[in-house]
């Protein structure tokens, strides 16, 4: 059916040109040769038949090798003044072209067999002038066949350069030729990719284990051995005898479909799933299958069986794909119905050139698979950005997430830190107020106490009386004074009391002494015990006052070798000094001073020494 | 026969108020314009006087408000008048608090009869009462308004002595005066020590309580100048 159709057409075609030449009467147009007459030799026995072209060697000797020479006649009305050539879209294995007796171009050794492939791209050879005669020519193919190679002979056209160079060949050349440049190279950049990716995307899962994404390491294995496959087509001259480089071509082609097949049961996760597991098995028969059984039909010479071969291939294909579909359906992904949708192509693309290809005369036919493989190709370039961009859209997410933590843990700290400012606070308060409860009991509190017993007494004197609401007074006066005075300052702690007491020492006649050197602050003393020492030199003032009769008093302070030592002196009755009053010695040695009396009439000495 | 100085007391108490009544009428130096119990009475009082008062003595603690306001007033309208703070303890706050509303000194409620009518003939003739925690906090304030100028952080007080008088800050002299106070020294073992005379370490301390007074009333004239001096240090 469509050998007849393709006949109509160029016959059609042929009532053109020939309707074109009479026309114009100037030059000959190019002229398809469709018959031939054709004689074989296989294992010696020689057959000379007419045929029609296209000559499908396989099928018309079922895959044996041998030699053919093709005899296409020719007519030429005048000799052309342009350049002639002849355009050959196919032929092989390998062969010459002779035309009226001489050899125009030979394509590889007739003399060797299984070597080179020169049916892979088509030919164009030019034809010299003087060659041409008018009249009947006649130009001469002459091949060797081997075996399953698709081998034989298309329809030749002959005629000027312009248009059988540059329109016919060139064309073809570009489709055969370039099309498998392009196609190689993208193959081989996306495979690329996809192993740069399997190397450096190492994850560290739940468990600790580092795990590279098999689904790159599939990608880049099935386009890598379809670079390989398509490159075949630049190759004329093989590097292996045909037997090993049939074998490895087909095993590339089966790679190419089991590594996509690997590649789409990762995708759909069947490897999580130990029912779905077993899927594995039939890609891994693919590849084996396919070079059992092309070394088979290479070595036996029995196509047969590699076409009965590619037709389970093409079922277990299928059958998986339609798994995938389904798998696909249940659970779509984008990238899951980019793949559905480029497996299913390529299906139905595959099944298409094993009919057209492996049953059908046709010849000079390529096959539409190398075109659908590019879907893969551009299905995990776009798989690959869509995570790159989930991936860097999550980053974004986890940053945030970061940072809001962060600024919620900040929230927290502040707030813990205002409660636990607010408890320093509070502390504070509450020692505030325990100080001044002390000061007023042992402050105010005694001296009020005291004059209200010497009133119910009625023994005491209004001197007397009024010394004691004056010492009462004084003290708070010293105790507003310690509530700014620095800890530790005794210098600030001399001056107030001076300034608080003289007063009552002039009133009582006593001459006041001022021997106080600058002095550095004593560290050992806090709040408490600068103002218990406040207490204790209030004490021993208010006991030269009131016990001493003297008539002055001397208060010194100096600091020497980090030892800051205080002196109250002076010049009164003195009193034994063995036995020391009780609130100056506790008071001494509850802030941690040296406490030394020295006492004898007209001389006594209240020391205390802070080391 | 020297000038007496007119008295108005501003004091709540009517006991105290009888008490100051009694000194001012015992001094010669001294005598009795009048008293009020609170500060409206007062501002009224200053508002109808024909005789100005030479001296107000003011509680701080008053029922309709605080002598601050008094003190104030008093100033504003009479600038011969010299305040004195009635102060049980001569606390530091109350007292800086009177000085820079204008206060020129202070008086201890519980000083005796005769040493309240002296401290105020004392004062009219130059003198003023500071204590070493007065001193104390006086210098402390200097310190941080020195640090907050880092122009003059680091000169000598005595080269720049004349430029922080026109600033309002203290003088070599006075802050001098003012350690040794702030260290217990009195008046007299100061001027023994420095060689000066009584009378002029009192007067450094009464010019001393001029600008405070002057400098808290223009906070922002002295924020100004401390800006101005920002941008010519030294």
């Amino acid at each position: 059916m469509l050998r007849r159709l393709a006949f109509l057409c160029l016959l059609g075609l042929a009532a053109l040109l020939s309707a074109g030449g009479a026309a114009a009467g100037e030059t000959q147009g190019p002229i398809e040769l469709r018959h031939a007459r054709v004689t074989t030799t296989i294992d010696g026995v020689v057959q000379t038949e007419a045929v029609d072209l296209s000559y499908h060697w396989d099928r018309r000797h079922r895959g044996r090798t041998g030699f053919a020479s093709f005899e296409l006649p020719f007519r030429v009305e005048t000799l052309p003044e342009v350049p002639w050539g002849v355009f050959i879209p196919r032929a092989g294995s390998v062969f010459e072209v002779q035309l009226n007796g001489a050899l125009l171009q030979s394509y590889g050794d007739l003399g060797q067999g299984n070597r080179a492939d020169y049916a892979k791209a088509p030919v164009y050879v030019p034809v010299p002038g003087r060659l041409l005669k008018e009249g009947e020519n006649l130009l001469q193919i002459r091949i060797r066949a081997d075996s399953e190679r698709r081998a034989g002979l298309s329809r030749v056209t002959i005629g000027p350069a312009t248009p059988v160079r540059t329109a016919l060949f060139e064309g073809a050349y570009a489709w055969r030729f370039t099309g498998s440049v392009l196609l190689t190279a993208f193959s081989l950049i996306v495979g690329s990719i996809a192993l740069a990716l399997w190397f450096t995307q190492v994850d560290t899962g739940a468990t600790g284990r580092r795990q590279r994404d098999a689904l790159y390491f599939w990608a880049a294995v099935a386009e890598f051995c379809w670079a390989l496959r398509v490159a075949d087509a630049m190759i004329p001259e093989p590097p292996l005898p045909w037997q090993l480089w049939g074998v490895l071509m087909a095993g590339c082609y089966a790679g190419w479909a089991a590594s996509a097949m690997m590649f789409c049961y990762h995708l759909a996760d069947w490897a999580q799933s130990p029912r779905t597991r077993w899927v594995r098995w039939p890609t891994a028969a693919v590849v084996v299958g396919t070079v059992v059984f092309t070394w088979l039909a290479l070595n036996r010479e029995e196509p047969r069986w590699l076409t009965a071969w590619l037709a389970v291939e093409i079922t277990i294909v299928l059958g998986f794909v339609a798994a995938f579909a389904v798998a696909t359906v249940r659970r779509p992904s984008v990238e899951r119905l980019l793949v559905a949708g480029a497996a299913l192509v390529t299906v139905a693309f595959g099944t298409r050139d094993w009919l057209v290809i492996r049953l059908s005369d046709a010849y000079g036919e390529t096959t539409w698979v190398r075109y659908s493989s590019v879907m893969f190709g551009v299905a995990l370039l776009l798989i690959v950005l869509r995570r790159f961009h989930f991936a860097s859209v999550q980053a974004r997410g986890w940053v945030k997430t970061l940072a809001d933590r962060v600024a919620q843990r900040e929230r927290e700290l502040a707030s813990t830190y205002a409660e636990l400012e607010e408890v320093a606070r509070d502390q504070a308060r509450t020692h505030e107020r325990e100080r001044i409860l002390r000061d007023m009991h042992d402050g105010v509190g005694s001296h009020i106490s005291s004059a209200i017993r010497q009133l119910q007494s009625g023994q005491t004197s209004p001197e007397e009386l009024l010394r004691t609401l004056r010492d009462s007074l004084d003290q708070l006066k010293l105790s507003i004074d310690s509530i700014h005075l620095p800890p530790g300052d005794i210098g600030a702690l001399l001056a107030a009391l001076r300034y608080r007491l003289e007063p009552r020492l002039a009133a009582a006649d006593i001459a006041f002494e001022w021997g106080v050197d600058e002095l550095p602050p004593v560290t050992q003393l806090d709040a408490h015990a600068t103002r218990q020492l406040q207490f204790l030199l209030f004490e021993a003032i208010s006991n030269v006052l009131q016990h001493a009769h003297a008539s002055a008093l001397r208060i010194e302070a100096d600091a020497r070798d980090g030892a800051v030592r205080l002196r109250v002196i002076d010049n009164g009755v003195g009193f034994d000094a063995t036995e020391v009053p009780e609130a100056l010695s506790k008071r001494a040695a509850a802030i941690g001073a040296r406490l030394a009396i020295e006492s004898r009439p007209g001389r006594t000495v209240v020391q205390l020494v802070f080391d | 026969m020297p000038r007496r100085w007119g008295v108005l007391v501003v004091e709540d108490d009517s006991r105290a108020r009888a008490f100051f009544e009694a000194s001012v009428q015992r001094s010669p130096r001294l005598f009795w314009l009048g008293s009020a119990g609170t500060v409206q009475e007062a501002r009224s009082w200053l508002a109808a006087t024909a005789t100005i008062p030479d001296v107000l003595l003011v509680d701080l603690g008053m029922p309709d408000g605080t002598g601050l306001d008094v003190i104030r007033d008093a100033v504003a309208r009479f600038p011969g008048c010299e305040p004195l703070v009635v102060s049980v303890f001569g606390d530091e706050e109350n007292v800086l608090a009177s000085i820079e509303a204008g206060a020129v000194g202070y008086i201890h409620k519980d000083a005796a009869p005769e040493d309240i009518a002296q401290t105020i003939v004392e004062m009219k003739a130059g003198a003023s009462p500071i204590s070493p925690m007065i001193a104390r906090r006086v210098l402390a304030k200097y310190r941080s308004l020195q640090a907050a100028v880092p122009g003059t952080a680091g000169a000598a007080p005595a080269e720049t002595a004349l430029d922080e008088t026109d600033r309002g800050l203290l003088s070599a002299r006075e802050h001098e005066v003012l350690t040794l106070i702030a260290r217990g020294f009195s008046y007299a073992e100061i001027a023994r020590l420095k060689g000066l005379s009584v009378h002029t370490v009192q007067t450094h301390i009464k010019n001393l309580y001029g600008k405070l007074a002057v400098h808290s009333k223009s906070e922002a004239v002295f924020e100004a100048t401390r800006l101005g001096l920002l941008s010519h240090p030294g």
